[in-house]
């Protein structure tokens, strides 16, 4: 296939926002719906990139691709879920500020293990050895082809949250973030609701990091640090904590047009994409978090549908 | 007994800086309710405000602490009418304003690189002193730093028990409205108490600087370890943090001898107040009052 006419920047520029777009997904469930703020999204996407980088670049495999990705994604994704499910225990039962502690401490433990167990991921020097499950020809080829992978993953995620808006377990979900005590009177299993919402949505970030490991081919703790949650929270901010597509529109509005439009396609002074451009798009981030949340809190496309047609019913 | 000797001159020195750090957050989280990520990036600002006063007015460290604290505080008080106060005419919500803080984390991070520069900046001192203490040597501004974090903690306790604007702090926390008709004006109140908050962190942030370099990462890495203090040792009173926070130096230092790493020691501390925080439970707090 020829693919001179596609620009190799875009195929990763829109990698990486597709990524985030699933990431934002996921936190929805959580943020969104059973108002969880997990500000630990690095750490889940983060151990589920390592666990499966270290399986897949350590094990002598007896068998030809794909096996190895497959199995490795799987363990990623396991390990990812597991740690979801320890975290979702500790922080359950804890009110925003023990949520905080838990999930930000979590992110800063993984990254304290990528770092020091040198031996495993290579530390700060990072670790090399991953590669497609496939080859199709060119590099550009085979990152296209990622690239339709991770949009596919994306859009099954997406499937599946537009799924839990419309299910008894996304009322649920909304139950427990409007008012949990409420919910627990009723007879709702709200602990186990939590724990188990942490673990799924935790194994999705860690497969989400398996599939990015990939396409960046070589893992380095500089890749999990707060930029990945900062972005996924931005994202979801934006575009509408209470809505499906609120995650889909504010992360292509905010990560997409910085690191597609501004990143690659902007005249700016080269010696700006160094420094200046990555600080300053960060900034930005920070100040749309603020001045989203004081003037239009649910974001760009505002209320769910369903509280519009209860406003509605009550003539509110 | 080197061990434990090494381990409780190590912590209590090089650890100082956290102790204060965690008693500014601490206060502004009693009395206000609120969960402030930015204040990660008020220590970040006092080290900076330190080594820019420092180096350009050639001024030794000592000096430089005043202005740094004071402009930390300004910061505070700032970050407090543009930011917090409005959001609680809005009704924010107490998940919203964690976020919101976040938000303002990651502003202030970046946003001071454009007028402090993207290097690393280190402060232009001599080489401090060392001195000895129970045989380990100590550099004067560890000695400092810890003098500075018991003279404030004295300090505070004596302004938030004892004085007439530590009453009305109280009052203000304690019931808002009441303290309201009493003659307590909360504005300038709420003021003084994200003032003090910032001056502490401030300070905190000039013995960080000067102690290694000056980096935007400086305040958020130390960040976690201040939240951890502040809520495994009770925002209650500033006692039980003060305690907490020296307790978490010294078993950082001594894990640190332990283990030779000083990440295995945080991982280590991180995992057992996480999990000290998950045996005592769900605490019930107030909805946050800015």
């Amino acid at each position: 296939m020829n693919l001179d006419w596609l620009d190799a920047f875009l195929v990763s520029g829109l990698f990486f926002v597709v990524m985030i777009i699933g990431l934002a997904l996921l936190l929805h469930i959580q943020l969104g719906l059973a108002r969880i703020a997990n500000f630990g999204v690095v750490g889940f996407w983060g151990i589920g990139m390592y666990s499966f980088g270290v399986l897949f670049v350590k094990v002598d495999w007896p068998f030809g691709d794909p096996w190895p990705f497959l199995i490795s994604a799987a363990f990623g994704s396991v390990v990812a879920g597991l740690s979801g499910l320890l975290v979702g225990w500790l922080i359950a039962d804890l009110d925003e500020d023990g949520v905080l502690v838990g999930t930000l401490g979590f992110a800063t433990a993984v990254w304290i293990l990528a770092t020091t167990e040198q031996d495993l991921t290579g530390g700060a020097l990072g670790m090399g050895g991953l590669r497609f499950p496939y080859d199709i020809g060119t590099v550009k080829a085979n990152e296209t082809l990622w690239l339709v992978l991770l949009i596919i993953v994306v859009a099954l995620i997406l499937y599946y949250v537009h799924r839990v808006h419309r299910a008894p377990y996304g009322r649920l979900l909304t139950a427990i973030g409007d008012n949990e005590p409420l919910a627990r009177s009723l007879g709702k299993a709200t602990f186990r609701t939590k724990i188990w919402l942490f673990a799924f949505a935790s194994a999705g970030m860690g497969l989400l990091g398996a599939m990015y490991g990939v396409m960046e081919r070589f893992l380095e703790t500089a890749n999990i640090g707060i930029d990945i949650t900062l972005a996924a929270i931005v994202g979801l901010i934006l575009g509408g904590t209470a809505r499906v597509w609120g995650a889909v529109i504010g992360v292509a509005i905010s990560v997409g047009v910085f690191d597609i439009l501004v990143q690659s396609y902007l005249p700016l002074p080269r010696d700006w994409y160094s420094q200046a451009i990555p600080v300053l798009r960060e900034a930005i981030f920070g100040a749309v978090l603020i001045i989203v949340l004081l003037f239009r809190p649910l974001g760009v496309l505002g209320d769910m549908r369903r509280d519009k047609l209860m406003r509605s019913m009550h003539g509110d | 007994m080197d061990f434990i000797s090494n381990a409780l001159v190590i912590g209590l020195t090089e650890h100082a800086p956290l102790v204060l750090a965690a008693m500014g957050f601490a206060l502004l989280y009693r009395l206000t309710g609120l969960i402030n990520v930015a204040y990660s990036e008020t220590v970040t600002l006092g080290a900076y405000f330190g080594m820019w006063v420092n180096t350009t007015f050639d001024l030794n460290f000592y000096t430089v602490l005043l202005p740094a604290g004071v402009l930390a505080g300004l910061v505070s008080v700032g970050t407090y009418f543009v930011i917090f106060r409005p959001a609680k005419r809005r009704n924010v919500g107490t998940l919203e304003l964690i976020i919101i803080s976040f938000g303002l984390s990651v502003v202030l991070r970046h946003g001071l690189q454009f007028v402090f520069g993207y290097p690393v900046r280190f402060y232009d001192v001599p080489p401090p002193h060392t001195l000895f203490v129970l045989g380990v040597g100590v550099s004067t501004f560890r000695l400092l730093a810890l003098g500075s974090v018991l003279v404030l903690a004295l300090l505070l306790y004596w302004f938030i028990q004892k004085s007439r604007y530590g009453l009305q702090i109280r009052a203000l926390a304690s019931d808002e409205d009441l303290a309201q008709v009493s003659g307590i004006r909360p504005l300038f109140v709420t003021a003084m108490i994200w003032f003090i908050a910032g001056v502490a962190g401030g300070l905190a942030g000039a013995f960080y600087g000067v102690g290694s370099s000056v980096a935007p990462l400086l305040g958020w890495r130390q960040f976690l370890f201040i939240l951890l203090v502040v809520l495994v040792g009770g925002a209650k009173n500033i006692g039980g943090v003060i305690i907490t926070g020296i307790a978490t130096g010294v078993a950082l230092a001594a894990m640190t001898l332990q283990f030779g790493q000083v990440l295995y020691a945080q991982l280590a501390l991180i995992v057992a107040f996480i999990v000290i925080l998950k045996v005592r439970g769900r605490r019930a707090t107030d909805l946050a009052k800015v």
